[in-house]
Formats: C-alpha cells, sequence, structure tokens
C-alpha cells in the first residue's frame, strides 16, 4: 500500500520486480517441481471430497446387506464393505475427518511453538529454563505412545484425538522455534533495531517472527502429514474416532477381518493415507525450496 | 578437442617474440557459464592468457568479475551449477579440457597446488594437520610414511611454522588464521608444483599478517620457481607482489601487461579509473576522491558491445555496438579498448576531468530539520558547550570466560582495556587496529549494544551506526522504507504521512531512486544497500555516526562513491563520525584524528596527517609499512619491516607493554613496565617508553 502510494505520489509505475517470496504470494506452488507434485494429488483429492454431498453415493452410514461385500464397481469405485456400505463415500468422509485433525493440530502446533519457542528463546535465562524442562519431559515419550495414553484419559472422539496429538507435537515446535530464535537474535538487524532502541515487542514480532515463517511452515506441513497418520492409528487401534462415524483409521480396521475376500475395503483407503501423506511432504519439500535462499539463486 | 587447431595460433603479446620454450599455462578462449534457476551467469566470458615458468601473475578484478571462477576453471572445480562450456587450458602444452576426473585429481595437488581465500574454512577442522599433509604427499611423490612426514615438516619451518616438528600434529582450531594460511601454502608447495594458485590468500587476514603472507608467497615461488596466479582485488598487493597482471572486468580480461607498463601508464578506462580513485596511505590527499560511477553489468544479462560503456566517460558510439577485443599496445601491453590511450586520449590529466564529470552537480540544498513530534535531539545545542559531543572516559569492557571447573574463576579476557577519547562537533575520528584490538567492543558499547565493564560514556545529542555488511543488518523481509522509517517508528515520532516523507527525504540525500524504496535488500547491490544503510543512520538526526568498517563489504569501484557520500554528509549537516576501519588509507582520507589500538588500549593518537606522515609508536610505524601502496616504484623500493609474530591473545597479554612481545625496539623496562599514554609533540599522544 505505502509503496504504492509514495511510487505514484512522484509519478512513477510501482516497482515491477516484486519480491521473491512473499507468503501471500503462492506462485511457488506452480514453479516450483515438489510443490508441483504435491498440488496435482492433493487438489483432486480436496475437490472430489467436498463435492461429496453433490455427488450421487450411497451416504457414508447407509447399509444394504444384499450388497455386501461388492468388489469395486462404477456404482461403487471402493467396493462395499460387510454391512454394504459404500466405502468409497465412507473414504470420503474419512479424509474430510483426517484433513481437519492434520491441519488442527499444525495450526495449534504453529500456535504454541511460536508463542513459547520465541518466549524461551528470546527471553532465555529462568523463562527458557522452566519452558524448556516441560518440553523436554514430553520429549522424552514416544509420541504415538503419548496420545495412546492422553486418548485414554481423554476418552475417544475428534477433539481428544486433536489433543493428544498436539500434546505430543506442541514440544517439537518449540523446540524448533527456539533454535530459530537462538540464531536470529545474534544476527546484525537486531543489533541494528536495538541501536534505535527498539522495545522487545518489538524485535519479537517485527524482525523474528517474521524470519522464523519459513522453516515454520515446511515443519507444520509434515506435522499435518504426521497427525493424519496417528490420527488413523488411533482409530485403527480403537482409540481414535468410533464407529460408525467413518475415519480412514476406522475403515482399515473393519476390513482388515475380511483382507482375503474384500481387499479393497482396506487397501484402497489405506492408499489415499499414503497418497495424503506423501503429498504433504512434497509440499513441504516445495516449501523448503521456494524459501531457501540457496536454492533461490 | 576442437581447439587443438587453433592452439598453434594463440596470440603473443605483441613485441614479445615468441620464446623457443613453450609457456607452462596456455589458456585460450575460456567459457565458464553459471546455469541458475533465473538464468545463465556468464561468469568467464572468453578468457585467453599465458604464463611463463617461474612468473606471477596477479588477476585484478571486482566480486563478480569472474576472476575465482576463472581459476576454479583452470583445476575444474566449479562449484554447482556452474560449468565450464569452452576453451582449452594447456598446462605444459596438455591440454586439460575434457580429462577425467581421476586424471585431473592427479594434477591438483601435484602439478597445480592451490591456497584458498579463507583458511579458516579451506582445512578440515577435525583432521590433524599431520593427516591433511601427509596423505596426499605420499600419494604424489610416492613416498613412505616416515619420509612423507618429514617432507611435511621440513615444509611447515620453510613456511615459518615455529616448533614445527610438533606443530604438524595440531588440529586447525588450536591455530590462528596466519597460521592456517601457513599450513594451506605449505601443503600447495608440498607436491612441488608447477603452478600455484592463490585465491584473495590474505583477504580474511589482517594487514601486518598479509604483510607476512605475502613476503612468504614471494619467496616461495622465487626459490622452488613455480609460477603463480594471484586472483586479488587489492592494487597495492599487486603492486607489491607481482610480475605480470591482468585485469577483469564482466567475465573479460580488458587490459593485460607488466605491472610496471600497467600502473605507470595503464590504457584501459576501468584500470584508469581504478588507480585514480583509491585513497593512497602516502603522498598528497585529494579534496574529494575521483569515483566510477555506477554499477559492473548483471553477468545473466547479454552485453552487446563494451561491458565498461555505462561507467566509462570516454565511451562514444560504437562502444555500445561492438566490443573491442583484447588488442596489443606498446610493450606487452594489451587492452580492450578502441580508444588507444583509453581516458588518457587528451594528455594525462584529461582522466581527471572526465572522472570529476560524474560528480552530483546539484544545488547542495540545506538539510531541513523537519520538526516532528517528540524530537530526537533530547540536548539542543548550547554554543556555550567546547562543543565536545562525545566524551570516553577510562572505558573498560572484560569479557568473563567460564571455567570448565565450577569452583575455579574463569580466564578475564580484557577487550577493551581503558580508553579515553573525546570528539568534537563536525569532527571525524578514526579508530583502526588489527582485529582482536577492541575496536568493535567499543563501538558497541557506544551504541548501547553492550554494557560496559566501568568507566563513562557521555554523549551530547543522539548516535547512530552504519553497519559494515549492510545485508545481514538488515531484516530481508522488509521492505527498503521500513527500513529506513524502522528508528522512527519505533520511537513513534511522526506520523505515517511524515515518516514517509522523511523517508523520501532521506533516500535522496543518499542519492538513491525513490523507486528503491519499495524494494527488498536483496534486491540491491551492495553499493545501494550501504547507502541505505546511511540513509537509515540518519533518520533519527544524529549528532554522531559510528561507521563500522563501512566499505570493507563492497567493490574497490564502488568504495569511493561510498566515502564521498559520507565525507559531503559530514560537510553539509556537520555530524561526527567515528570511523573503524583496519583499512588505513581510507581511514587517512576520511578523519580529522586517529586512535590506534592494539590489545584494547590505544598506542598513539593525534591528527590523522601528522601521524600518517610521522608515525611515533612502534605499532603505527609496522602497521603503515604494512599496507601495500599501489606504486610499483614505492614498493620496489621499500623494504618493510615486517612485524614478527601473531597478535597475542587478550586473555593472557604479555605483561609490560602489551606491544612488546613483538616490537624490534623493545628494552628489558618494556616487559616490566606499562607505557601511560603521554603527551608527545603539540597535539599527540603515544604509548612506548621510547618516545619522549
Amino acid at each position: 500500500m505505502k509503496q504504492e502510494a509514495v511510487a505514484r505520489a512522484v509519478g512513477q509505475p510501482a516497482v515491477a520486480s516484486r519480491p521473491r517470496i512473499q507468503l501471500p504470494y503462492l506462485s511457488f506452488l506452480y514453479v516450483n517441481k515438489n510443490a508441483k507434485w504435491a498440488m496435482v494429488i492433493l487438489l483432486p483429492i480436496l475437490l472430489i471430497t467436498f463435492l461429496a454431498p453433490f455427488l450421487p453415493l450411497q451416504a457414508p452410514l447407509e447399509s444394504n446387506i444384499r450388497a455386501s461385500l461388492n468388489a469395486p464397481s462404477l456404482e461403487h469405485p471402493f467396493g462395499t464393505d460387510k454391512l454394504g456400505r459404500d466405502v468409497f463415500s465412507r473414504t470420503l468422509s474419512g479424509i474430510k475427518v483426517s484433513l481437519f485433525v492434520g491441519m488442527t493440530v499444525a495450526l495449534i502446533s504453529l500456535a504454541f511453538g511460536i508463542a513459547l519457542g520465541t518466549a524461551s528463546g528470546f527471553f532465555g535465562k529462568t523463562v527458557d529454563r522452566v519452558i524448556m524442562g516441560v518440553v523436554d519431559i514430553f520429549l522424552a515419550f514416544p509420541s504415538l505412545l503419548l496420545a495412546i495414553g492422553l486418548v485414554a484419559i481423554l476418552g475417544a472422539g475428534t477433539v481428544p484425538v486433536i489433543c493428544a496429538i498436539s500434546l505430543a507435537d506442541v514440544p517439537r515446535f518449540i523446540r524448533l522455534q527456539r533454535s530459530l530464535v537462538l540464531s536470529l537474535k545474534s544476527r546484525p538487524f537486531i543489533d541494528a533495531a536495538r541501536t534505535v532502541q527498539a522495545p522487545r515487542l518489538w524485535l519479537m514480532t517485527k524482525h523474528i517472527v517474521p524470519n522464523t515463517i519459513a522453516p515454520l511452515l515446511v515443519a507444520a506441513s509434515i506435522t499435518a502429514a504426521n497427525a493424519i497418520l496417528i490420527e488413523a492409528s488411533l482409530s485403527f487401534l480403537g482409540l481414535g474416532i468410533l464407529p460408525p462415524e467413518p475415519s480412514l483409521g476406522n475403515i482399515i480396521k473393519d476390513g482388515q477381518v475380511y483382507l482375503q475376500q474384500a481387499w479393497w475395503i482396506s487397501t484402497l483407503p489405506g492408499a489415499v493415507i499414503l497418497l495424503i501423506a506423501i503429498s504433504l511432504h512434497f509440499l513441504s519439500d516445495g516449501i523448503r525450496e521456494a524459501l531457501d535462499p540457496r536454492a533461490r539463486k | 578437442m576442437e581447439n587443438g587447431a587453433t592452439a598453434g595460433t594463440i596470440n603473443r603479446p605483441a613485441g614479445k617474440q615468441a620464446s623457443l620454450t613453450q609457456p607452462l599455462l596456455q589458456v585460450q578462449d575460456l567459457h565458464t557459464h553459471f546455469f541458475t534457476e533465473s538464468g545463465t551467469v556468464k561468469a568467464v566470458n572468453g578468457v585467453s592468457f599465458e604464463l611463463q615458468r617461474g612468473e606471477r601473475l596477479a588477476v585484478v578484478g571486482e566480486s563478480g568479475s569472474g576472476k575465482s571462477a576463472m581459476a576454479m576453471s583452470l583445476i575444474q572445480l566449479i562449484a554447482y551449477p556452474g560449468k565450464l562450456v569452452s576453451g582449452s587450458i594447456r598446462l605444459d602444452g596438455k591440454e586439460l579440457v575434457g580429462l577425467g576426473e581421476p586424471e585431473l585429481n592427479k594434477l591438483r595437488g601435484s602439478a597445480i597446488g592451490t591456497v584458498f581465500q579463507d583458511p579458516m574454512s579451506s582445512l578440515d577442522p577435525v583432521m590433524r594437520v599431520e593427516d591433511q599433509m601427509i596423505q596426499p604427499i605420499r600419494m604424489h611423490l610416492k613416498l613412505g610414511q616416515k619420509e612423507a612426514r618429514k617432507h611435511a615438516v621440513d615444509l611447515l619451518t620453510r613456511v615459518g611454522i615455529p616448533d614445527a616438528d610438533n606443530r604438524i600434529s595440531a588440529y586447525p582450531f588450536e591455530m590462528s588464521g596466519g597460521m592456517r594460511q601457513r599450513v594451506m601454502i605449505a601443503m600447495a608447495l608440498s607436491c612441488r608444483p608447477k603452478l600455484i594458485l592463490a585465491d584473495e590468500p590474505t583477504t580474511a587476514l589482517d594487514v601486518t599478517i598479509q604483510a607476512q603472507i605475502v613476503e612468504l608467497l614471494k619467496t616461495m615461488t622465487e626459490t622452488t620457481g613455480s609460477a603463480m596466479m594471484f586472483i586479488t582485488h587489492d592494487l597495492g598487493l599487486v603492486a607489491r607482489f607481482a610480475q605480470k597482471v591482468a585485469v577483469m572486468y564482466a567475465g573479460k580480461i580488458v587490459e593485460s601487461g607488466t605491472v610496471g607498463e600497467i600502473f605507470s601508464s595503464p590504457k584501459h578506462p576501468y584500470t584508469q579509473s581504478l588507480l585514480k580513485t583509491i585513497p593512497s596511505v602516502s603522498g598528497e590527499k585529494r579534496r574529494r576522491l575521483l569515483q566510477i560511477q555506477g554499477l559492473p553489468p548483471d553477468m545473466k544479462l547479454h552485453i552487446t558491445g563494451c561491458s565498461y560503456k555505462e561507467r566509462c566517460p570516454a565511451a562514444s558510439e560504437r562502444c555500445y555496438t561492438d566490443a573491442p577485443e583484447l588488442m596489443p599496445r606498446e610493450g606487452g601491453q594489451s587492452a580492450a579498448c578502441w580508444l588507444k590511450n583509453g581516458l588518457m586520449t587528451e594528455g594525462y590529466e584529461s582522466i581527471t576531468t572526465l572522472l570529476s564529470q560524474g560528480e552530483k552537480p546539484e544545488a547542495k540544498e540545506g538539510w531541513n530539520r523537519i520538526p516532528l513530534n517528540g524530537s530526537v535531539s533530547e540536548q539542543p545545542d548550547s554554543p556555550g558547550d567546547d562543543n565536545v559531543v562525545l566524551r570516553i572516559t577510562d572505558l573498560h569492557k572484560h569479557f568473563k570466560k567460564a571455567s570448565l571447573l565450577p569452583w575455579k574463576k574463569g580466564a578475564e579476557i580484557r577487550a577493551v582495556g581503558g580508553i579515553s577519547l573525546k570528539l568534537q562537533r563536525g569532527e571525524t575520528m578514526g579508530i583502526v587496529g588489527e582485529s582482536g584490538c577492541g575496536k568493535s567492543t567499543t563501538a558497541r558499547m557506544l551504541l548501547g549494544l553492550d554494557e560496559p565493564t566501568s568507566g563513562r560514556i557521555e554523549i551530547n545529542g543522539s548516535i547512530q551506526i552504519v553497519f559494515q555488511d549492510p545485508y545481514s543488518s538488515f531484516n530481508p523481509k522488509m521492505k527498503i522504507s521500513d527500513i529506513i522509517a524502522e528508528p522512527l517508528h519505533v520511537r513513534k515520532i511522526g506520523t505515517k504521512e511524515e515518516r514517509l516523507r522523511r523517508v523520501r527525504e532521506l533516500i535522496k540525500k543518499v542519492g538513491l531512486d525513490l523507486s528503491y524504496l519499495s524494494r527488498y535488500p536483496s534486491q540491491l547491490s551492495g553499493g545501494q544497500r550501504q547507502r541505505v544503510g546511511v540513509a537509515r543512520a540518519l533518520a533519527l538526526d544524529p549528532s554522531i555516526v559510528v561507521a563500522d568498517e563501512p566499505t570493507s563489504a563492497l567493490d574497490v569501484s564502488v568504495r569511493a562513491q561510498i566515502i564521498n557520500l559520507l565525507c559531503d554528509l559530514k560537510e553539509e549537516m556537520g555530524l561526527s563520525f567515528v570511523f573503524i576501519s583496519h583499512d588505513l588509507s581510507t581511514v587517512r582520507y576520511i578523519s580529522d584524528t586517529i586512535a590506534v589500538m592494539y590489545l584494547g588500549e590505544i598506542v598513539e593518537y593525534g591528527p590523522a596527517e601528522e601521524i600518517f606522515v610521522h608515525p611515533a609508536h612502534p605499532y603505527t610505524k609496522a602497521l603503515l609499512a604494512a599496507v601495500p601502496v599501489p606504486d610499483p616504484m614505492i614498493e620496489g623500493e621499500r623494504t618493510i619491516e615486517q612485524l614478527r609474530g601473531e597478535l597475542p591473545s587478550p586473555a593472557n597479554p604479555p605483561a609490560g607493554c602489551a606491544f612488546s612481545s613483538r616490537c624490534p625496539h623493545v628494552t628489558a623496562k618494556c616487559t616490566e613496565r606499562k607505557p601511560p599514554l603521554r603527551g608527545y609533540l603539540e597535539r599527540r599522544e603515544v604509548a612506548c617508553h621510547a618516545v619522549s
């Protein structure tokens, strides 16, 4: 806004050369090879998932005993399960849950990671010791185990699953953010701002956090993929999203018994999880490449 | 291989008979390109030259001129995404282009030795020196473990490493920068190479150490008979060291000749301007530095015509259409310019007139101090005051190093050990000294970035800084307009519109176009960034500006522009400067007074001219002697009194006078009592027992 006003005021066209990568400009998604692959996989999945209500599909919970364990066909692209429910429509519904869990966990981790990690790295001393102490305790547990334990306490369902997975991921983000802040803190431009007596809040919000967003986004997209996998694992173990509400994990669990007669029930939703996870990893590689100054030049 | 046919018809420099013996190195039409995502950078764009046996050739050029890429092309160690595209390199008549990796590996380290720029990063930090040295010796010279070690110790002794037999088992981090560079030189020499490539071997070192290393390289090539290609941007070093010079600009050699020819009668406008624009340590002092306008061309774009045309005051229409080839001139000299004598076509003095045309002709508009809410200058100018803007009294800064054992007291490093200084309004004080002398710590304390351990700093008005590396001192995610406005923004001075007005005024002040305001730091060149750094420092209308090595990260041809800018601002705004640098010639040019620091203390203080003409302290003398002068005549006559040894560690300074461990005139008194800073002549102060 401002610079355009300047340019207009002096009768110059706004400068043509744009900043290479700014977060609002997602140009890298079609320039970058990795990101392109991510989009090629993710976009169709998203499109079908959100168009599901408008597609001529059997409702996810509707059963039809006469069509039990049907092989994939045009009518039922992923076949049907024991109760004659349409696996494709259940899978789409499961994807919605998975993506919701993945996104929410990533956002929660980002928010807590930025807040606590920045405080820890920037203030150091007691603040750092307290935050890091708690973080280290959480990091001592394997994340799946921690999630299982928490779900056991909180009970099953979408919200407890999100809480459980976040609690395992937030400490990693705090660590990451702290290390980023520590390396930024000694950069000359922080000194430059300190020489004009910039307050600490200014340093953190204007100089430090904007420069940590790139690596955090890379981590966030991997975390989203990870959260989707953990949610599926928890649901598979009967601890996550409970039937009859479909989730990719419990669909696979349902199909496990019939693996020999009806391979499609478990295998096809499994393949979907794989595709989503891979595309999110591609996306994170894409973001990293787009934001890495060495790869840029 | 297609070059085989042309190899017989290499242009020999005119006037020189093709000798019967073949030259050691023949490079013909070398092209090295870097294939980046945003375009092809033609770093080396048709370079041809020859190097005779035992000859020392200096390749001079700014960063981006392709000099390093050219050197690395010779041993074909080009960083990704670079590629040797075409050309021929013949070493002893043997074609190197097209050789396989195993054969090249045999050549590197045996026939061609290499000394890299940064001795800190070119040695493996987790390997002992002996392990790094002995392996290649055994491989290339086919010696046994024992003989190889003996050979290595021999070499280390020859390059001046004391107690080499023990030092050879040290790790690189146990050695200083100068020592490591000696090790690198020993390694380069270890397999008796015919050619040594030295890529800015002294740039990372202090002046006194640089003088030692250059002498070493000179004697080493003389005693071993190796030829050397020495890459540098420092014309002074060229004059001290080289026999032949090749000047590179935009990927091409624009001028070549012997040192004498290049310095006494340069033929290419670029060489001529460079020699005119560098401030010198000796000789008459110019009122204003001549400067080369503009910037080097973007190597990604196709260049039609001469690559120097935009910056050349004598460019004609022809320069925009046809690119001049390297054409022979008198003697062994050749230059790539349509004009026979470049800028000196109409006599020797015409160059000065031509270069001064570039000076900014605009009428100097007065610096109007815009009244902003919450004015910055805390103290109004009081005419009664004796005009002192900065007074430092007995300033100390000690860093405590934690000891490994918790109950033991850690070592204390006296970074600054009691300095007192005074700065008048409008005065510029230069602080010089080698790295580790405490000059940057002093600057940090002045700016309030570090708390002094003891002592007082009194500032009348406010103080701002211009950083050494403008790139790292800007937040890469902020626009230039926000960077300049930040000081005002942080202090909540003015409304948004007022700040914007101020920013526009500031950027014009430092000679940049308004369109730069909406760019990001990565889109600016080094010189432009430093201008922005200056604008930012001026935003709060300070009374003092600290400039911490403001030109050392810049290219030679841009330095003069920044120095002139600082001088102009000083005159216009009555600013006081604290100018910190190890570049003595720049300090001399810009400063009124000079403080020479050694190990956290001031050893000599006084008016700049007097100190440069008649230095009193032995350290000042050594420092001045170590700076190479860009004139081979002076350099040839000078006997350089080299400073022995290295800078002692500030954690463990010598007893008595801090300089006693390196001083050529040391007496028993010096090691017992520390000499105080005493008055000397009329306006000077010196800390030395021998000076009174």
